[in-house]
Order: C-alpha cells, then structure tokens, then sequence
C-alpha cells in the first residue's frame, strides 16, 4: 500500500470509505441507538475513542504481539478500552448510559474496531493509526448522527428533547411518525442514505 | 417465566436482527446465497447455545455482585460485574476455537461446510450480544438462559435465511442501479423488520 | 539468539504480562469510579422520591438559586432528609424491621427471595404540613423491567403522585408511562374501596372517564396494553405488602 497523507488517512472514511455505508462494518450496534440524538452522538465518541486508543495501543505493540494469539489480544485491548469508557459514562454521564445499556459492551464486537485493527494498526506507524482511528470513528459517528436526526425529528418532533416542529403544525393534522422510532425505520433510512450516496458517488455502485 | 414463552420470545418478538440489530455485519455480508446463510446460521445457534448457558454459570458465581458467596461469606460484598464484558468475550473467543476443534476432529464433513463461519462468529454482535442481554434479563435458572441462548439462535438464523432466499430472487428484478446490493438489502431488512411487528406482545 | 515471537514460551509471557496490566488497571480504574457511580444511583433515587411528592427538578433548581448554590449531590441529600423524615422497612407481615437500611435496599433482589423473606421499603415524607407515604415499585413491561415509585396521602389511600422508568418499552407507545401526562391521570384515584377493602388500581383500554376519581380505573395508553397490563400488576401487587402495616396505621 503506498503512504497516504495524514489529511487523506483523516478525511477518507468520512465520505468515500465510510465504515458504515461503504466497508458495511459496526451497523450491529449503530442504530439501536439512533432514536434520540444526544445517545447517538455520545454513542459515536465512545466508538471514535475506542478504535483510536485500541488502533494506537496495537499499532505500539504491533512488533511484539505473536501472531497466533493476536485475535484475542485486539480482543482483550478492546474490551479493557470499552470497559474504561462504560465507567466512565456511567460515572459523568449516568442517563445517557442506562439508554445506551448493553450497546455500549457490544462496542467490543463493533466489527469496526477489530477491522481496523486488522488492516491498518497491525502495519502502520503509531501517529498514522491512531488518525486512522479518528477518522474512522468520525465517520461511523457521521451516519449514526444524520440518522438520529431524522428519526428524532420526525419521530418525537424534536432535537435533543427540545421540540423544533411548531405547535402550528399539529393544530393543522400533522403528527409524529411513530413508525421512525421502531428499529425497521432506522434500517430504512441507512437505505435510503447509501442510496443517494451511491447516487453521486456512482463508483461505489455495486456490479452484479 | 416459563421457559417455552422465553423460546417463542427471543425468535420472533426479541429477534436479534429485527429488534435489536446485532450480527448484522455477517447478516448482510453472508446473505448473498441460501445455502451458505445456512450455514452460518446454524454456526451461529450452536455458539449460541453453548455460550450464553456457560456465561449464565460464570455471571451468576463469579461475575454478579455478591455471586462469590459460595466460596466464603466474607467474599459477598465483592463486584466483579466490571470484568463481565472481558470475561464474556474471553469465553466467546475460546468456545469458538474448542468447538472448531472438536468438530475438525470429530466430524470432518460438517467440519468442512461450517468450518469457514466458525472464525467469523467470535466477533458477530449477536453472540456477545445474546450473553449481555442475558445478564441483564436476569434469568434464574440455567435452563432459562439455554432456552434464551437457543431461541436466539433459530431466531436469527431464520432471519439471515429469509433474506438471502429474497436477495437470490431480487437478481432477477431491476433494482435502480445506486440502491443494489447494501442498499436494497437494508431496506429489505426494514420491510421484514415491520413485519415482525405482528409477533409483539405474543404470550404463551 | 534470535528473537522469536511466535515461541510458546514468548507468546505464555506475552500473555500473562498483557492480562496482568490489564487486570490491574481496569481494578484500579473500577474503584476510582465506584464511589460515582453509587451517588449517581443514589442521586438519581432521591430525585424521583422527591418528585413525586411535588418537588420535581425545576422547583429544587429554583430553590437552590434563591440561595445561590448550584443543585449538586450534597444539596439533593440535604433537601431529601430535610423531607423524607422516616424511612421503614417492613417485613411480610406488615411489621417494621430494625437494622435494614431501608434506602439500600434493592428491590429487585428483593422479590427474587421466598415472600417470607421479602423486606420492603417505606418512606415518609412531609411537605407543606402534609404526611406522604412512598412505596418503590418493580416490575415486568412488555419487554423487560419496570419500575416506579408512587406517593400516598395521608389517608394511606389516594395517590398522589406516581412515576415510572422502563429499561427497554417500545418507544413511542409503552415508553410513554414515563410521560408527565399518563402519571396525571393516577392523580387522586384511590387504591381503597370505601369499605376499607384494597382494590388496587385497574388500566382500561379507552377508559373515557378521567374526571371519577374513585372509580379505581385510569386510561391505558392506545397502542401499549401490555406494557399498560405490566404496570397495573406492579402498582397492584407491590402496594399489597403494605396493606397489613397501613390497616394498622389506621386503627391506631
């Protein structure tokens, strides 16, 4: 693989090599949680600060870790970075945390970490790996916010709990979706986004 | 809780993919043929069924605040529910392996179809995620921890089956070129999602 | 001698050295944390006691800035014992138990003893020259658990206010008995019928009548029966352990 920029390492997964949209890794855990956007945003900086610290910790270690057992130890610098952050939520940020509930231990199966782990930590420099982390995360943390915002929006009529839809309008007959808040919403509207990101981005478009 | 009600439960209302997500990135990557999804989905019960009784046991005397009363009453007031995430996927991990094994030695020809998933299991959402929900259904017997670890399973098995058998017929059917593969397959998902919806709140 | 990585040796002191680092930091780390995570229980349990005998978040808010101090963890405490002014524990019988801290107690625990070995928690309050009982609740939704608290007047009888949490009711149907509007409509029924008998409260589906107060039965919420069936039994089954101890409260 030729060197990339720290710029391009940052910025690719955001768009072009989104983890969600493009890679097809961590849906498992990301729309559980989209149906207010403040767990979802929390959701994707816990996300963001475990593939950065585990890609930097593996990218460290990565001459030294033998590599019959190399599955369990991401697994065991995984799982200890999520346990920290499990704390740490439920120590500063104790609501948003009883929301998330189990979706923050199941960040450990968040085939994203372990994927980038694999194809980037694993022979890359530490500075680059951990970027690489960062903007994975963000990228993740992109379409886990855009579809929170949707569902919250025309699910509750709300933004972070405070109502943006005007009373006007329910006066006039229009009411909440409750069908956004179900979780077949959510898969819906990953659909319809990769839809129109493929749309122009037609080189994403999968050949059958 | 009978344990019949916690079977129908977790196939069809507490459904691993239609209510809850978890296993999706093997769920939509592996869908594209029946008779591989078939065989994941069966890897996937198996694992299921082993690990979430095995974690139950190692939740309720190891891990739960308290559980470490069996081995002297002065240890009740310890907490090792923190470790629970490291422990669960350690046994995930090392169940995985012990079964790749003991079906390699035992039964080369399932060894040969199921082989290829088994790898792929340790980090699908779903098994971690089948041994997580259990220690917080807080399940007071093994057996209940079984009938949810193999309702889960069938559940979510049937669920990558339906899919890929709608995704091997929708070849045939002119899907707007931006919207194929992923996309399609998510909304898909979502359709079959809503139609799980009949099941809720069944009770047996 | 050359460096191997892949020896059996290497990889067994890999490991140990790796869990052992882990093992200690994350032990480290869960008791720095404990200490937070327990107040933040606690103070979350206050403040749903609190609110139900009408000191919801607002009004404390407003009170700790008449006197310029911000609402914090210490304030929520001084203003809970300033208004909670006994606090029980009662066993299967009704009988008060001495020596169970009646605030630590962790119902869900609790229920999952044989009844004879059931304590319960009771509090009491006194706010604006008036006496309150507050009963926790626990129980099962449509999903998994419930719970609640619910506040008695004086007459042991009439609710007067109620509050519930759910871990995982569907949004937008069974989670909305967290919602201000569907605990208004416990406010005022009675839990007795006129003769003294306990009847509890019953959840209809498309109960019109909300202005009778003492009809026992309250609106379901349309769409979330059984979450609404889930939270009639809890209300119903977890006030009955304390019928026998509230009979002899009002004899005396």
């Amino acid at each position: 693989m030729a060197k990339k920029k720290s710029k391009e390492i940052l910025f690719d997964p955001l768009f072009e090599n989104n983890p969600i949209t493009v890679q097809v890794l961590g849906i498992c855990s990301a729309l559980a949680v989209t149906v207010k956007l403040m767990p979802a945003i929390v959701m994707a900086l816990s996300v963001m600060a475990v593939v950065a610290f585990s890609n930097l910790i593996i990218s460290f270690m990565r001459k030294l870790i033998p590599m019959r057992v190399r599955i369990i130890v991401q697994l065991v610098v995984i799982a200890a970075l999520v346990i920290l952050v499990d704390m740490l939520l439920k120590a500063f940020a104790y609501d948003i945390s009883k929301q998330l509930s189990v979706f923050v231990g199941l960040i450990i199966t968040n085939c994203i970490v372990m994927g980038r782990l694999e194809a980037f930590a694993m022979d890359n420099k530490p500075w680059a790996s951990f970027l690489d982390g960062i903007g994975n995360g963000a990228g993740y943390g992109l379409i886990l916010i855009i579809v929170a915002f949707i569902r919250e929006l025309f699910g509750s009529g709300t933004l972070f709990g405070h109502k943006v839809i005007p009373q006007w309008f329910y006066d006039h007959g229009y009411m909440n979706n409750a069908m956004m808040l179900m979780p077949a919403m959510a898969l819906i509207t990953v659909g319809v986004i990769i839809w129109l990101q493929r749309s122009y981005m037609p080189q994403l478009t999968e050949k059958e | 809780m009978d344990l019949i009600n916690i079977f129908v439960k977790s196939i069809f209302i507490d459904n691993m993919i239609f209510a809850f997500f978890l296993g999706m990135c093997s769920y939509l990557a592996v869908s594209k043929k029946v008779k591989t999804s078939i065989g994941l989905g069966i890897a996937v019960v198996f694992v299921l069924t082993i690990t979430v009784p095995l974690n139950f046991l190692l939740n309720k005397y190891l891990l739960e605040p308290g559980a470490l009363k069996w081995l002297s009453p002065s240890l009740a007031d310890v907490d090792l529910s923190f470790l629970s995430f490291i422990m669960f996927i350690a046994v995930i991990a090392s169940m995985v392996q012990l079964v790749e094994m003991v079906v390699e030695r035992f039964a080369p020809a399932l060894y040969a179809s199921l082989g290829i998933f088994l790898p792929l299991i340790a980090v699908n959402c779903a098994i971690l995620g089948g041994s997580l929900f259990m220690q917080q259904k807080g399940f007071t017997n093994v057996w209940q921890s079984l009938s949810f670890g193999l309702g889960s399973g069938i559940g979510w098995m049937m669920a990558i089956v339906l899919l890929a058998s709608i995704r091997e017929k929708i070849t045939y059917s002119n899907v707007p070129a931006p919207l194929r593969g992923l996309g399609i397959a998510f909304i898909i998902t979502g359709l079959m999602a809503i139609g799980f919806l009949a099941f809720m709140g069944i009770k047996i | 001698m050359k460096f191997d990585r892949n020896s059996n040796g290497y990889t067994l002191i890999f490991m140990t050295v790796l869990l052992a680092v882990v093992a200690v930091a994350l032990s480290g780390a869960f008791t720095f944390f404990k200490p937070f995570h327990e107040q933040n229980k606690r103070q979350e349990k206050m403040t749903d006691i609190l609110y139900i005998i009408g000191l919801d978040q607002a009004r404390l808010q407003k009170a700790a800035q008449s006197k310029g101090l911000s609402l914090n963890y210490d304030l929520i405490q001084k203003y809970f014992n300033q208004y909670i002014i006994k606090q029980l524990t009662l066993d299967n019988q009704g009988n008060p138990v001495q020596g169970i801290n009646a605030f630590e107690i962790n119902l869900k625990r609790e229920l999952a003893k044989p009844a004879a070995e059931q304590h319960y928690p009771l509090f009491i309050a006194r706010y604006n020259g008036k006496t309150y009982y507050i009963i926790p609740m626990y129980g099962k939704g449509l999903w998994d658990d419930i719970w609640g608290y619910i506040a008695l007047e004086d007459d042991m009888n009439t609710i007067h206010g109620i509050k519930f949490g759910h871990k995982g009711e569907t949004p937008g149907l069974g989670a909305n008995i967290t919602e201000k509007w569907f605990e208004d409509r416990f406010k005022g029924e009675k839990l007795f019928d006129p003769n003294g008998q306990f009847t509890g409260i019953d959840i209809v589906k498309h109960w019109k009548d909300e202005t009778n107060k003492n009809d026992h039965k309250i609106d379901a919420i349309s769409g979330a029966t059984l979450t609404s069936n889930g939270v009639k039994a809890m209300i119903n089954e977890r006030v009955k352990h304390y019928v026998p101890y509230f009979n002899k409260l009002k004899k005396q």
